[in-house]
């Protein structure tokens, strides 16, 4: 009976105090690649602690598996079958939002490359590259398997010198390369799968702020420091248009004051970081998968 | 595209063909096939006129630009991330700390 309580406090933890705590912290900003899989193992083990409550308290109320003994007569068979289900249930609940955000994106991307193929002009400095005739200052990138697209505006290359230009370029190369867009989207699956009173923009956050840090070293270390740092402060500091659409504000602020500091090395703590994800992924998986060896053992021998 | 955007009325393949080939060589197909494929996209709309298609704009240049911007700013109320900025706006307060960074990196540089 003291597996499913352990892996609903380690579910509750790990959904509730953990990120909440987390997202407050500074530290993950000097590791981001370390916090980034950080964050991703505590939502799979969060998933697996979760899922693994529910798999095991039907185990100690009808026995172990192995043990074929179900009665339908019996209330506890009967219970442990409920709660069978109920897990069922979460499982499916989170494939389906995952499904939905990710055609739901698909989507509006497919629609927004197609506007983009019409209306901007296509440029040789990089594959993918197009520029729109709008005097708002954009730059952003539009991923996908094949055919995936750099956007910048006219107003943001009137902005940028060549270096500037080539860090923003390389910075962007840097997200479609590693496929950030699906790191965040499994977060915003995640994020929409919980019901809307509990779930908070903070993990989602930490993560957008995350891989734009990863894809800011990438440019650092291409470009170095200085012509992204001037290219942020020319891109965001120049004047909107149409104010008020500042997405991840002290994000930017975050980003630069960091390329102004050496490239830092924290190895003992990404260590430990990394450490604490493994360990996280593993907990769960073992407390559930135990009975189940168990049982295997106990049948063959 | 431009030459649908430009011409008041829906206009056929040939007519297409036609505008395009006084500025470059280009084939029949290829214009029938970037036709076909904007219809499919939902770019261009179609009608039969006779044993031919009639292509027209599906919506002004205008039109498909505002759309576009409302995406790549995100003010479509969308949450999803379907497209990665390089960065947002700040607020004039921020930018004077982006300023102070920025002033620090280059002096180091310096």
């Amino acid at each position: 009976m003291i597996t499913p309580v352990l892996l609903a406090a380690l579910a509750l933890v790990l959904t509730g105090p953990a990120p909440a705590l987390l997202a407050r912290s500074s530290w993950p900003y000097r590791i981001p690649r370390a916090a980034v899989a950080l964050w991703q193992a505590i939502a799979i083990a969060a998933i697996l602690a979760a899922l693994g409550a529910g798999i095991s308290l039907s185990y100690s109320t009808a026995g172990r598996p192995g043990e074929p003994s179900f009665d339908p007569t019996s209330i506890r068979d009967l219970l442990a079958a409920a709660i069978l289900a109920l897990t069922a249930l979460v499982l499916v609940k989170l494939l389906w939002v995952a499904g939905r955000v990710a055609i739901g994106t698909r989507a509006r991307r497919k629609r927004h490359r197609d506007l983009v193929d019409v209306l901007a002009t296509p440029d040789g400095l990089i594959p993918g590259l197009r520029v729109l005739s709008e005097e708002t200052p954009l730059a952003y990138c539009l991923p996908a398997l094949r055919g995936s697209r750099v956007v910048v505006s006219v107003g943001a290359l009137e902005r940028l010198d060549e270096s500037e230009l080539h860090a923003v370029l390389a910075h962007e190369q840097a997200h479609l390369r590693a496929r950030h867009d699906l790191v965040l989207e499994a977060f915003t699956a995640l994020h929409e799968a919980f019901p809307r009173w509990v779930r908070s923009e903070v993990a989602l956050e930490q993560a957008r702020t995350l891989v734009e840090l990863l894809a800011d070293d990438d440019a650092r270390r291409r470009n170095g420091p200085g012509p992204l740092a001037r290219a942020l402060v020319a891109l965001a500091g120049a004047p909107a248009p149409a104010a008020g659409l500042a997405a991840a504000t002290s994000a930017t602020v975050l980003r630069v004051q960091r390329l102004a500091d050496p490239e830092p090395r924290y190895p003992l703590l990404s260590g430990a970081t990394y450490a604490v994800a493994v360990g996280l992924l593993v907990l769960p998986t073992v407390t559930v998968a135990a009975p189940i060896l168990t049982a295997i053992v106990d049948a063959v021998s | 595209m431009e030459q649908l955007w430009a011409s008041p009325g829906a206009l056929t393949v040939r007519e297409v063909h036609e505008r395009l080939s006084a500025t470059r060589e280009l084939a029949y197909t290829t214009v029938m096939t970037v036709l076909d494929r904007l219809a499919k996209k939902k770019l261009t709309e179609r009608e039969r006129d006779g044993k031919a298609w009639r292509y027209r704009a599906a919506a002004p240049r205008e039109d498909l630009a505002v759309e576009l911007m409302r995406d790549a700013l995100d003010r479509a109320g969308d949450r999803r991330e379907a497209l990665v900025r390089f960065v947002g706006q700040v607020s004039d307060e921020e930018a004077d700390l982006l300023r102070e960074a920025l002033a620090r990196l280059e002096e180091k540089a310096g």
